[in-house]
């Protein structure tokens, strides 16, 4: 059952095309991977998913329901959440701080609530921070609970951000190049990681990754953009061998050599 | 010596001791010495050093409320200094409360907002046409000035009215990005006074340039409140209020959420977080500390004009806030106390000192130099050093720290009881 | 009403170019530091006050030891002019490097701050060496340029009145478009202009390409804090009195005008001063008459800040800018 739908998606920035009509069908608790070379428009297909741009043209549907045209926090809402390719955490708030502010949505704390400190808001808080510290826990950062999200380690900083958007109990959970600037012991844990996550949670999981080994790896199904034209998409050993990737990847010349 | 401190340093009985002796030395000269606006100064920062010494929050609360509700109005009053060492209290607690107001929306929002004198004008004006016989210039019905029991409600109207302000202007305001919204707050707070000013016609709602005397003072029980020695009571009673709404908002959901967008606005919203809603409400609740003191400044001066609402006011919330640091409640409690004492105090202080000197002929300073004058100097200097040099303000603002053993020991107990579930399932 | 109004025209447009060429220069300022570092200079203002007040001090100077009599007074605007732009530019360049280098990585709001703090410890400077020379701090320079000329305006067609101009109107206007044709040309063909240009359209890249950026931005910084203070000497020529906070009300409404231009362009606040002067002048002459007397001339202030937000929300690259979309 396709849980994510993307029709004829297309982003123009002034003359700019940044994507072009690219379609997708993601399926529920699925792995998939969108790759493709530099500025193939991969990062702006995510940004329209969530809200961040509107797409010039298309059609994006969550669980058929059309999310295009709401706001980054409604798609949020809706149950799309994300990290990102440079880092955006929220640098000054401590570790825990910044899962708990992925919670925001599911807080039903208000105003007056907040001021009487009603001994409801005071529970939901308590049981905010358990869950938090759980999740901080699951990705191997609790011990790091009170420190500030700045000082973290590059590779600790990019769990924090999967940490986070776990955190807002997403139904799709998008990793934008989850793996940059890791090593190859940390990548193998990160792959580990997003293995667990999609069990645990039975979420559906969409990354752009430029680390072939752990994107032929990790996912079931794979999307290659490349000048915001969808080239490609299959299962991986179709897209190791598809010629046109290849082109893509390494310029005309390669195939007719190889 | 190391020794010795660093045994202090963990004592808390050395600490009571030294705190009981100092507080007592200080309150005594001041009981004794009445003029000595030192002993005043040092019995006030009796209080910093409360805050430093290792008490349960309850008992520092305790401590300070003694001092703050007794000591320092017994002790100052037995001299003719009382009045004017209490306005100058019921002004700190004035401008302790807009910082606070203002620290919500800089400080832990991170907009950096200009004219916020504005909320408080709306305030003072706001009691003052109604408690004088201003609103008979517009008002088809009732009869104004209202009775001083009027005060307490309004209050109350001056914080919903002033909120519904920052609302307002925020609506237009807070969709413009990052550094214009300085200028365009600045822009808002001069045409709030330039309407204040000129609001004499076509309708006389503020009385112009002229301003609104004889505002009718607060009543309770029969009592007329006249002498700031009553106004400083009040005056701590919302202090105290503010206090705790921020203490309230600043660890739960929507504190967080203002911090988060200070932080990083893309990530912020991508976690849920509504934007310009979220901005609003810091707006809104900074403003309603500001439209309260409002209405109490009104009614202590028992006259308003729109030269009180300067943009020199603005500006001096903002040193007040940036000295103590932004986004620290204790900070920028510290930072408005030392800036209003400085204004009000330090300055006059040395000002009349020095044409002392200069008329008995010590030294000559000449007029411009003096400084009660250079204001603007010192401001600006503040501004630029801490900006410089020490960002995070005088007592810098500090995370909550949770509590990882307790954490720990919960999230084992969980994990426990969930395997047994699952044990029992299979 | 209507007939009232185009009576008032060629005064209006008189008066508000005039007013419109300082908003343009000092708006310049605004638009080239913007355009490089993104910062809002708020010392700006305190520069073009600065200019002023070094203007007019040396105008008095020179008047006072007879040079007045010896030389065409228009030789001597043009070396104090000069002296002065050269002064206010190297204090420009200093406050860069004092206060908005070492912040250059932190966090937005802190610039700012120290802009606000600079224009504060300007304008108490100022006032301070004022008071204490002169004995107040609101100054007025000596009179030059005061021939009145009539414009036979309404020899054109009867519906005009005849407007005034004063001789001071015609120097000011001449210098401010030759400094701002100077610019566009400094800007667009010089190599030091294309490298400003570079650094404000990829700072990191440009200084990849070998251009050094510091001194970019320094010269950046002389430049528009030049053009600023020789503007502050021509408002002080022009309006005669001046005092040491001048700057900030009109230093807000420069930004106004180059945001209206839309900010970071040269041309655009060029055009954005001119423009916002002159519907400035027509408000403050007009207003009492179109809202039949309910808002007078005392709302000018106000209708310059109510176009500065209608633009930041309507139109906020301004009418020659181009749009810009935030990297995510």
């Amino acid at each position: 059952m396709p849980i994510l739908e993307v029709q004829n998606l297309t982003k123009k920035f002034g003359g700019l095309t940044a994507t072009q009509e690219v379609s997708m069908t993601v399926e529920k608790s699925s792995i998939t991977a969108v790759i493709g070379p530099n500025g193939a428009g991969k990062t702006t297909f995510f940004n329209m998913i969530t809200g961040i741009y509107q797409p010039t043209s298309g059609i994006i549907l969550l669980e058929n329901e059309k999310i295009n045209g709401l706001k980054p926090h409604d798609v949020s809402k809706a149950g799309i959440s994300r990290t990102f390719q440079n880092i955006r955490l929220f640098n000054q708030m401590s570790v825990l701080e910044n899962v708990l502010v992925g919670m925001h949505t599911h807080l039903k704390a208000g105003l007056l609530g907040i001021l009487f400190n009603l001994p409801v808001i005071r529970k939901e808080e308590k049981e905010a921070e358990m869950h938090a510290y759980h999740l901080l826990d699951y990705v191997g950062l609790a011990d790091l609970l009170n420190e500030k999200a700045t000082n973290l380690s590059y590779g600790a900083q990019r769990r924090l951000e999967i940490a986070r958007a776990l955190a807002a109990n997403p139904k799709v959970l998008l990793l934008d190049e989850p793996a940059a600037g890791m090593n190859p012991k940390e990548t193998k844990d990160l792959t580990e990681l997003i293995h667990r996550m999609r069990q645990e949670f039975n979420l559906t999981v969409i990354l752009i990754e430029h680390d072939m080994k752990l994107v032929m790896e990790i996912s079931e199904h794979i999307v290659v953009l490349d000048h915001g034209v969808k080239i490609a998409e299959g299962k991986p050993e179709d897209i190791r061998n598809n010629p046109k990737v290849i082109e893509a990847y390494l310029g005309s010349g390669a195939v007719q050599a190889g | 010596m190391k020794k010795i401190w660093k045994k202090y340093e963990h004592n808390k009985l050395a600490h009571g001791i030294f705190l009981l002796i100092y507080i007592g030395v200080t309150s005594l000269s001041l009981y004794l010495a009445q003029k000595s606006v030192t002993a005043f100064l040092l019995l006030l920062s009796s209080l910093l050093l409360l805050y430093y010494t290792k008490f349960t929050n309850l008992t520092k609360w305790l401590v300070a409320g003694i001092v703050l509700v007794f000591l320092l109005p017994f002790t100052a009053s037995h001299g003719d200094a009382y009045q004017s060492y209490m306005e100058v209290s019921t002004l700190v607690g004035i401008y302790i409360a807009m910082a606070l107001g203002l620290n919500i929306v800089v400080g832990m929002a991170g907009l950096l907002d200009l004219g916020f004198v504005a909320f408080f004008a709306v305030g003072a004006y706001t009691y003052s046409i109604f408690a004088s016989s201003q609103a008979s210039h517009f008002m088809p019905f009732g009869t104004f000035p209202l009775s001083g029991e009027s005060f307490w409600i309004f209050i109350v109207i001056g914080c919903l009215v002033a909120a519904l302000f920052g609302i307002l202007l925020g609506i237009p305001v807070l969709r413009v990005k990052g550094d214009y919204l300085a200028i365009v707050t600045l822009g808002f707070g001069e045409i709030i006074r330039i309407i204040f000013n000129n609001l004499d016609r076509p309708v006389n709602i503020t009385n112009g340039a002229m301003g609104i005397p004889s505002v009718t003072p607060p009543r309770l029980f029969g009592i007329d409140f006249l002498y700031p020695s009553q106004f400083y009571f009040i005056v701590l009673v919302i202090l105290l209020i503010t206090i705790f709404t921020v203490r309230r908002f600043e660890h739960s959901k929507i504190g967080r959420s203002w911090k988060a967008v200070r932080e990083n606005e893309i990530a912020a919203q991508s976690m849920g977080i509504p934007l310009v809603r979220t901005k609003l409400l810091a707006f809104a609740i900074g403003a309603s500390f500001s439209g309260m003191m409002g209405v109490v400044f009104a009614a202590k001066q028992a006259f308003v004009d729109p030269t009180s609402f300067t943009l020199l006011e603005s500006f001096t919330i903002l040193v007040m806030v940036v000295l103590g640091g932004m986004g620290s409640v204790p900070g920028v409690i510290l930072g408005a106390s030392v800036m209003t004492i400085l204004n009000l105090q330090v300055l006059s202080e040395l000002t009349n000192w020095l044409n002392q000197l200069s008329l008995s002929g010590i030294i000559s300073i000449p007029y411009a130099l003096s400084p009660a004058k250079m204001q603007r100097l010192i401001f600006g200097a503040i501004l630029i050093t801490f900006a410089l040099y020490r960002p995070q303000g005088l007592i810098p603002a500090k995370n909550r720290r949770f509590d990882e053993k307790e954490l720990q020991r919960l999230n084992r107990k969980a994990i426990s009881e969930n395997k047994k579930i699952e044990q029992k399932g299979v | 009403m209507l007939n009232e109004i185009i009576q008032t025209i060629p005064q209006v447009l008189i008066d508000g170019l005039t007013l419109g060429t300082v908003y343009a220069v000092i708006a310049l300022g605004y638009t080239m530091v913007y355009g490089i570092l993104e910062l809002i200079n708020f010392a700006h203002g305190e520069i073009f006050m600065t200019g002023a007040f070094i203007g007019t001090t040396l105008l008095l100077l020179f008047t006072g030891i007879g040079w007045i009599s010896a030389l065409p007074a228009i030789v001597m605007l043009l070396t104090v002019l000069i002296i002065t732009a050269v002064l206010t530019g190297l204090l420009g360049m200093g406050i860069e490097r004092l206060a908005y280098r070492p912040l250059r990585h932190a966090p937005r709001l802190i610039p700012l701050i120290t802009a606000i703090g600079i224009s504060f410890v300007l304008q108490d400077i100022v006032r301070f060496i004022a008071e204490l020379s002169k004995g107040s701090y609101i100054v007025t320079g000596p009179n030059l340029f005061t021939n009145q000329l009539l414009l036979k305006t309404s020899s054109i067609s009867s519906i005009f009145n005849d407007a005034s101009i004063k001789a001071s109107f015609v120097i000011v206007l001449v210098t401010a478009v030759v400094m701002m044709i100077g610019l566009d040309i400094f800007v667009n063909r010089t190599k030091w202009g294309m490298a400003m240009r570079a650094v404000a359209q990829d700072r990191e890249t440009a200084s990849l390409m070998t251009v050094n950026v510091n001194k970019v931005i320094a010269i950046t910084f002389f430049i528009g804090s030049a053009l600023g203070g020789a503007t502050g000497v021509l408002f002080a020529v022009q309006y005669g009195t001046i005092d040491p906070y001048i700057g900030f009300i009109l230093g807000l409404k420069a930004f106004t005008a180059a945001v209206l231009g839309g900010i970071g362009n040269i041309r655009g606040a060029m055009l954005g001063g001119l423009l916002l002067g002159v519907l400035e002048m027509f408000a403050s002459a007009n207003l009492t008459l179109l809202t039949g007397g309910v808002f007078g001339a005392e709302y000018k202030d106000v209708f310059a800040f109510a176009i500065l937000i209608t633009v930041l929300l309507f139109k906020p690259e301004g009418l020659l800018g181009k749009p810009a979309t935030e990297k995510v």
